[in-house]
């Protein structure tokens, strides 16, 4: 089952919403979480065990920390002043040790199962190129779906109890349901504690308004998905299935229907994800924000996935880059170097390091760890190259913030994504660095007026509905980059031309929609990181 | 609040500081920016400004600043 499978729409989402009208006020927390098990049961069976044993420990840790500080607080309550100093230091060693152990158990679990058999192949390619006569046994065990993602929401639950930012929750179902709901275990958003754990507990009743506004997302999710999503995964697998037997042309042509596809159906998924969970009265974090309006890869990763990117930023990179040792470097090359050079090498040691762990998160895998490093490339050249471009402007008296330079620059930005998702996308390394040899030593435009394109899986009709559907939905973006949120403009309107809408969307989806023979939808990209 | 501006103007210049409130959701002030803004104030007002505290609510405008080094050195 997955969340735009007609299983889940029609069947378990209502029945869900079912149960939770029928419960009292208090025990709706309960249908929210039995269904996120079962929900979690359906797609990974017993795997489930392993969600079991990280919320167990997540909540056990997250008590020790609190009982490290209550003991620790009372012990200062009673001591003289002097006293004081040395008792909090010991008891933040006591916690520092706690969160390590905390994070080690949930990093443990994740590796066991997604990165052992990575590490392990890459200790026996050494031991053979050393010439050592010993292999290690390279053991596999199954991943539970989404595992990347609830991992990363526990460890945002202890390293915040850990700060103080939250408190050590004592309701082992509240954590539960907090690391489970249904919508959000497979592919995230990356919600944080304080974001939902509460609402999700208080079992607020089914509004009108907000049933409305979730269903209305999940059509429109399903509209980026299905229609667009879906039919181009055909000419997608046919290209990187086939690369060797393309033209550069049809290649280049590959890597930008993947992009869109890529884009379609995650945040597609994350519509129906977060249109779920409306329904409930829940609001989960928004992981998109118009990416190919970007005018800078860092830019644009400040709009695509951007709970993963928000994890990143707040608990790997500016730990390390405000370590005791990075600010010393940051104040004394300041000094040296000016306000823009001097705090760019402790960002740059930080960025790396946040590219990294990015790249090994989406998969174990040299290209995986490639497209980490090759994001993190463009956005170091364009912080050190900054001063340059401003020169540049400056001399040549162009603005910088004119429609045509911002064209330019989101076409630039969006020719190195297409690039960086090559490597994403292809199986191996050494296979992304063929199709990008091959790109551009066997380019012809030719490939895209001998009509060879129709021949890849999808005929001139799938083109016309692609075209027509990626069109409007370029202009609901231009609204929404000017803050212009066409749901609420359509919610204004008389009931009439409401329902039009919805009923157009609908039928749209229906009749458009690329499902039935022919046609295989996308499979859950996300989910499997 | 005056020694705070210079550093901010001095960091990046040109943003209107006294009544500018959206420093970060703006992107008035990026991450780099931060970095160096963090380790200007540490030096000048003599205080320990912690990573859990680096939220766009403290740092959107020049009074949010002041006011987390404000109770920074009050818990101090």
């Amino acid at each position: 089952m997955q969340y735009c499978d007609m299983s889940y729409l029609l069947l378990f989402l209502p029945l869900v919403m079912l149960f939770y009208s029928l419960v009292t006020k208090e025990k709706r927390w309960i249908v929210l979480l039995v269904s996120s098990y079962l929900f979690f049961y359906l797609l990974s069976g017993k795997l489930l065990v392993y969600l079991v044993l990280s919320t167990f420990s997540i909540h056990h840790f997250g008590l020790w920390l609190h009982d490290v500080e209550q003991v620790g607080k009372k012990a200062m309550e009673e001591a003289a002043k002097e006293e004081k100093k040395r008792i909090r230091e010991s008891m933040n060693k006591r916690k520092r040790n706690v969160l390590i152990l905390g994070i080690f158990v949930q990093i443990g679990m994740l590796s066991l199962v997604k990165y052992l058999p990575f590490f392990c192949f890459n200790i026996n390619q050494l031991f053979e190129f050393i010439g050592v006569n010993f292999r290690i046994k390279q053991y596999h065990f199954l991943a539970p779906i989404g595992i990347s993602f609830y991992t990363l929401m526990a460890l945002s639950y202890l390293i915040d109890v850990y700060r103080g930012k939250c408190i050590a929750d004592k309701n082992l179902g509240r954590l539960a349901l907090y690391l489970a709901f249904f919508p959000q275990i497979m592919e995230g958003p990356i919600a944080r504690y304080h974001e939902t754990a509460l609402k999700l507990y208080e079992g607020e009743k089914l509004h009108y308004q907000t049933v409305c506004f979730g269903m209305q997302r999940i059509l429109f999710g399903l509209l980026k998905k299905m229609v667009i999503a879906d039919r181009l995964n055909i000419i997608v697998e046919n290209i990187f299935s086939n690369y060797a037997t393309y033209n550069g042309g049809i290649l280049f042509l590959g890597i930008i229907f993947y992009t869109i596809e890529l884009y379609m159906d995650f945040s597609g998924v994350m519509d129906v994800v977060i249109g779920s969970a409306e329904i409930f009265n829940i609001a989960l974090p928004e992981n998109f924000r118009q990416p190919f309006f970007s005018k800078s890869i860092s830019d644009f990763w400040s709009r695509w996935h951007i709970t993963l990117g928000t994890w990143f930023k707040e608990y790997i990179f500016y730990p390390i880059s405000l370590s005791k040792g990075s600010k010393k470097m940051t104040s004394a090359l300041r000094k040296k170097m000016g306000n823009h050079f001097g705090p760019l090498c402790a960002g740059s040691i930080a960025l790396l390091c946040v590219w990294l762990l990015n790249g090994l998160w989406h998969g174990a895998g040299y290209h995986y760890i490639f497209f980490g490093i090759y994001h993190f490339t463009f956005i170091l050249l364009g912080n050190v190259l900054e001063p340059l471009f401003l020169k540049f402007y400056q001399i040549t008296k162009l603005n910088r913030e004119s429609k045509s330079i911002h064209i330019v620059r989101i076409l630039k930005t969006t020719v190195i994504v297409f690039f960086g998702e090559l490597f994403f996308k292809a199986p191996t390394l050494r296979i992304g660095f063929i199709m990008f040899k091959r790109i551009f030593a066997t380019f012809t435009f030719k490939s895209f007026t001998d009509g060879f394109i129709l021949k890849l899986g999808l005929d001139g009709r799938d083109f016309i509905i692609l075209g027509v559907t990626l069109f409007l939905l370029f202009l609901i973006s231009i609204l929404h980059e000017k803050n212009i949120s066409l749901r609420e403009e359509i919610s204004k309107k008389p009931i009439y031309i409401r329902w039009l809408c919805y009923y157009v969307l609908l039928f749209y989806i229906i009749i458009f929609g690329a499902y039935g023979a022919g046609y295989i939808p996308v499979d859950p990209m996300y989910a499997n990181f | 609040m005056k020694q705070l501006l210079t550093i901010l103007e001095s960091i990046k210049p040109g943003v209107d500081y006294e009544n500018c409130i959206t420093l970060i959701d703006e992107h008035h002030l990026d991450s780099l920016s931060i970095l160096s803004l963090v380790a200007e104030i540490e030096d000048e007002f003599d205080v320990v400004i912690p990573t859990v505290e680096i939220i766009p609510a403290n740092f959107n405008s020049a009074e949010s600043i002041m006011n987390l080094i404000t109770r920074l050195q009050e818990e101090e």
